[in-house]
Parts: structure tokens; sequence; C-alpha cells
């Protein structure tokens, strides 16, 4: 059953809203009436929203504090949109041409319309809604990326979500990204908790890239022991077009991400790749839903997950091929490595198929280091520590191989490695 | 002192024997080739002395180069100078071969308080291997066995070996699986590692290996015994009259 919406929440809703008037009204509406997701909810059976139901937060008041991220990743003259604390600081001034930045308040109505109209539209009769339905109730915040038709944009576009800067403050962004035909773009995600306060994020990227454009999206969730965050993002393609999605979760104490992509114009490509590490307590959550609606379109998905001390995983792949959709290539792989006896990982591939000439594949698998690769390693001299790390990381290597950027690949490399030089082996011994 | 000394050796798998005392003495300069019937216990003569988990020797000693082999881990085994070549060499992907090999070298110097190999000469050494082993440079590069072929694999045994220098080759059945081309590159690597200082051990099913490589004697094992032993001539003679011959005239 879904849970009631908060008091708290229902009295944070704000008067004035990014979403057009008539949509953030019905918004309000229906985020009373769907309430959050409980685990009796299917999408939710492995991840509870318990720490945002009693978490007590407060909109932003915009500490508007000149806060920079921990890290600075290794990337050719970003562009860079930082959020803090979900408030937006505002469009940078040197946008190379082709390229267009406004924050979403700022926007005209029939773009703040698009903004707020993803496909598939949320369904008041879908519990799994219940949280973009509340972002468009909510959202004040974000920003609208437009990629001019056949623009080239070299710098990647860097959305820095910034959490955690004041005390239990929760926020709703919506991003808006628009590719016109034959162009373009690099989007990044670079998430992080700058403070030591929790912290809720629940943001929605809508994209829609047209004919025979490319975006390459690429989220890095980095540490932070206390946010909170639920990330929806939704893609839809036209012909041609291609998304290649890469989704790296290193920390967080809840992180629930959903991609919703809709393949709906033929010879278009979609891959999915994805590496969680959950450790701790950390539960790191993937939803994804590719609906292939069109005709000789392909999709390549690649998930894995490493759950170490009593850290949680949770892959969830869905597949869907409609009627019409002939010709069709869908692959699909979850790989996990459980490192302790208190880990779990849940992975869970979906296929609904209603063409009949598809080629379509799946496959989960969940484990432990193998031991065979072990003593081969150790019968090289290498030190059982030594070999163990070097199986972890080559596990995640294979997933950050796939990055297409070299330097952030090699620095992320780095951070894994750095990240499993941390753990305490002796302690995750397993018998 | 013998390189390898191996005395009375039973060992258990599972609450089976085995291996049912085994005596089998190596000496430096040496080849020697086990042959023997499928489970006649020669993967698990191999994986004793490789050190895996799940072998309870129950009865015997082993001593290598002086040290008493069972009380010694896998890796401290293969950096006192002992190297096992897989039957079957796992697949490792996401660990690149360079990156082994190097880590394997700089273990081994460790244990012999040299410092880390200098990356030039390490280069410079890893690729005039690979080429006297008819592979490509990209493998370096490529994760550890991923996708290799067969004879591939068996090369990059070989490989791993001439860079290591082990004093002692165990060789668990390189030869299974290989075509022509392979074997006569997989035995050229094992004959230039042959000399003074070096032990061979080649345990196989077949006598082909041994037209390539010539062993200065062979053991027949069968039930997880020694049964019988002699020169290069038994392996020929094993080859023209099948194990059953052999085995009655031991028995």
């Amino acid at each position: 059953m879904r849970k009631e919406l908060p008091d708290w929440l229902k009295t944070a809703m704000p008067e004035t809203a990014a979403a057009p008037k008539a949509i953030a009204r019905t918004a309000r509406e229906q985020a009373e009436t769907l309430g959050l997701p409980g685990l009796r909810d299917e999408e939710w059976r492995w991840t509870n929203l318990r720490a945002i139901q009693r978490g007590e937060f407060t909109a932003p008041t915009g500490v508007g504090a000149d806060i920079e991220p921990s890290v600075r990743l290794p990337l050719d003259n970003p562009l860079r949109l930082r959020f803090i604390d979900g408030v937006f600081e505002g469009v940078p001034n040197d946008v190379p041409e082709g390229l267009t930045l406004t924050a979403l308040p700022d926007a005209d109505e029939d773009t703040r319309q698009a903004a707020f109209s993803p496909t598939p539209a949320p369904s008041v009769e879908n519990p799994n809604d219940a949280l973009v339905t509340l972002n468009t109730a909510m959202a004040r915040e974000g920003v609208v990326i437009d990629v001019a038709a056949n623009a080239v944009i070299d710098r990647p576009i860097v959305v820095e979500w910034l959490d955690g800067a004041t005390e239990s403050v929760m926020s709703h962004p919506r991003v808006l990204v628009r590719l016109g035909q034959s162009s373009s773009a690099t989007l990044i995600e670079h998430i992080e908790t700058v403070g030591e306060q929790p912290s809720w994020r629940n943001s929605v990227i809508v994209s829609t890239i047209a004919a025979n454009a490319v975006l390459t999206h690429i989220a890095l969730g980095l540490d932070g022991a206390r946010r909170l965050a639920t990330e929806r993002t939704f893609v839809s393609l036209e012909r041609d077009a291609r998304y290649h999605s890469h989704n790296v979760q290193l920390g967080g104490q809840m992180i629930r991400r959903e991609y919703d992509i809709h393949v709906g114009g033929s010879g278009a490509h979609v891959d999915l790749i994805g590496l969680m590490m959950p450790r701790g307590k950390q539960v790191l959550d993937t939803h994804t839903r590719i609906t292939h609606a069109a005709a000789d379109t392909t999709s390549n998905e690649h998930y894995r997950t490493i759950a170490d001390d009593a850290g949680r995983g949770i892959f969830k792949g869905r597949i869907l091929i409609e009627e019409d959709a002939q010709r069709i290539q869908a692959y699909q792989s979850s790989n996990n490595l459980i490192l302790s006896d208190n880990a779990e990982i849940d992975a869970k591939p979906e296929l609904e198929i209603y063409a009949d000439d598809v080629s379509c594949s799946h496959g989960a698998t969940i484990g432990r280091l193998d031991e065979e690769a072990l003593f081969y390693l150790r019968s090289r001299g290498l030190q059982l520590d030594e070999a163990r790390g070097l199986l972890i990381a080559g596990f995640a290597q294979e997933v950050i191989d796939e990055i297409p950027l070299v330097e952030l690949r090699d620095w992320l490399t780095e951070r894994v490695e750095q990240r499993l030089g941390d753990r305490d082996t002796a302690g995750n011994e397993t018998a | 002192m013998a390189l390898l000394e191996i005395k009375n050796l039973h060992a258990v798998i599972d609450g089976k024997e085995i291996l049912k005392g085994i005596n089998l003495t190596i000496n430096a300069g040496e080849v020697h080739a086990i042959m023997g019937p499928n489970g006649s216990g020669k993967s698990t003569l191999c994986h004793v002395l490789g050190g895996r988990d799940g072998y309870e020797v129950t009865e015997g000693t082993i001593t290598f180069d002086g040290h008493d082999l069972l009380e010694m881990e896998t890796e401290e085994r293969a950096v006192a100078g002992m190297l096992l070549g897989f039957q079957h060499p796992v697949e490792i992907p996401g660990v690149k071969n360079i990156y082994l090999l190097k880590e394997a070298l700089n273990a081994k110097r460790e244990a012999q308080g040299l410092d880390e190999v200098d990356t030039f000469t390490f280069m410079k050494q890893v690729r005039e291997l690979v080429a006297s082993m008819d592979m490509d440079d990209a493998f370096l590069h490529r994760g550890v066995n991923a996708g290799f072929s067969g004879g591939e694999k068996k090369r990059n045994e070989i490989l791993q070996m001439l860079l290591l220098e082990p004093k002692l080759a165990l060789l668990d059945e390189t030869d299974s699986g290989l075509d022509i081309d392979a074997l006569k590159v997989v035995s050229e690597g094992i004959n230039r590692m042959r000399g003074e200082e070096r032990g061979i051990i080649l345990v196989t099913h077949y006598q082909r290996l041994l037209n390539y490589v010539e062993p200065d004697f062979v053991h027949v094992l069968y039930k997880g015994k020694i049964i019988k032993s002699g020169d290069k001539s038994l392996a020929h003679r094993l080859e023209a009259e099948g194990y059953q011959e052999i085995l009655e005239e031991a028995s």
C-alpha cells in the first residue's frame, strides 16, 4: 500500500511552481492521491522510503553560498550548471554556439509545458509515478538545455547536484534536455553531498533526442553518507537517434534512480551501462524501462553491482517490445558480486514482447569472487588481498571501460580502486 | 639437494583418497613427464603442488628447494620459484595481461629483495617474449585470457613462465587441445626454458608433446601411484602399446 503524503510534505507545496499552472494544479491533486510508494508496491519491494517519510525535509531557502564540489572532474572546459540543495545558481555566460541554456522559471510556456510532459506521461494509476508527480507539483528550480540542429557541443554539460549544504533540505528540480536533429552533446550529472546534513533530492530529467542526434549521459553519484535521492530520467528517441547512458553510483544512503526510455523511431539505439557499489548500509537502486515502440531499433544494457558490508544493490530492468516493433535486438545483462555475508543484491530482468521478429536476451548472475580466478592470481605470486582487490576492480573496470571520455574513465578507475583499497578486507573475509 | 622431493604423498578430496603414496625426486636441469590415463591423479598432484584449497594431504612430505612446501601458501610457492601452468587457464576480464605480468614479476622480485622492475626494461622484455610466442602486442592490453582461444591461453601460460623464470615449471596438460602450430610454439617455449637451473614437469595425457620436448624421465601415474618410471622410451611404449600393457606388467 502506498503511504499517505506526510503532512510536512503537504504543507510544503508551493504556491507557484515552475510547471504551467494547470499542470501544477493537477499534479498537486494527484500527488496527494498518490502519496509515497510503499513496500507493497511492486516497483518498491526492495527499497523503502521510510527515511524520506520520517525526514521532515523542508524546501531550500536558497543559501546561495559559494559551495564547490569536493572533486573536480577531469573534463575539458566543462559548462557547469550548479544546483546547491536543488537551487540553480544560474546559467554560465560563455555558452557556445548551438547551445541555449535557460533557467526553467524563465523559459516560455511551451518549453515549460515540454519539461513537464515526458513520455510516457505519468499516471495517477501508477504508484511508481508518485515521485515524478510530486516533482511536477513542487519543482521551482531547473534548467533547460537546448542543442540546435546539427550542433556538435564538444564541451561537456555538467549538472552538479550538490546536496546537503543545509540541514534536512529537500529539492525537486526539473531539467529539460532537447537535442535538435543530427546534433550531439554530453550531459554529465556530478552528484555529491557537500555537507554532513541529511538531504533528499527528487529530481527529474526529461530529454528528447531528435532524428540522428546523439546524447551521451553520464551520472556519477559520489560519496555522501546521508544523501537520499529519487532520480528519474525520461528519454525519447526519434529515428536514428542514439542515447548512451552510464550510471555510476558509488555512494548515498538511499539512491533510487529510474530510466524510462522510449525508443520511438526506427534505427534508434540505446546503451544503458551501470555500476553500483553499495557498502555500509547504503541502498543503491536502479530501475530501467526501455520501450521499443519502433521497428529496427536496438538496445544494449549492462549493469554491475558490487555489494559490500551490509550494502544493498537493486537492479530491475524491463524491456517492452511493442506489437509493431519488428526486427528488434535487445540485450540485457546484470552481473553482481557480493563481498560480504550481510550484503544483498536483488536483480530482476523483465521482458515483455509483443512482436514476433525479435532477438532478445537477458541474463543475471549473482556471486562471490571466483575461487578459481583467485587461485590463478595467487599462483602467480599475488597476495590474497591483492588478488581479491584485483578481481573486484577488474569486475568494475569492465563497465567503466565503456565510458567514452578517456580522462573521466581513468579518473573513475582510480577512484574505484581507492575505494576498494579502503575496504577492510580482513573484516569481510568470507568463510 | 633435489629441487623437488615428494615422499609417500597421500591426498584426499571430498573424503576420497586420490593420491596413494607418490614418491618423486626432481633435480634442477631435468625434464620429467608424468603420464597417466584419466582419473589417475595427475591434476590432483598438480593442485596439491600448487596449494589449491580443498585438497587434504593426509600423509607424506614435499620439499621444494629446501622448503617444506606444504607449509607454504600458494603465493609463497610462486615467489619461491614454483610456477603452475594451468590445464584450463582462468579468464579474468577486467584485469589486463600487462598488469598481471608486472605484478607477478614484482612479487617475485620483492621476495628476492630486488626493486620493482623499471617500466622500460619490462616492456622491452615483454614485447620480445610476446613476439617469440607468436602473439600480438594487443593481447597485453586485453583482459587475462579473456576471450582467448585454447591455444592462446596456453601460449599465455608459457609467456608468463618465460618472464617469471621459475625454478620449477609444472605444466598441467599444457598440450591438450592444441593444434599443431600452437603445439610447436608452446614446445619451443618450453625448450627455451630448459636449463641447468630449472626443473620442468610435464603432466600430460598424450605422448605427442614429448615428440617436441624430449623428457629425461617418464613416469606413469595410475590410481594415485607412480607404477613405472623410465626414460623417454617408456613414452613411446605407452603410445605404441597403450596403458593396459604397462599396467599389467607393473602389477
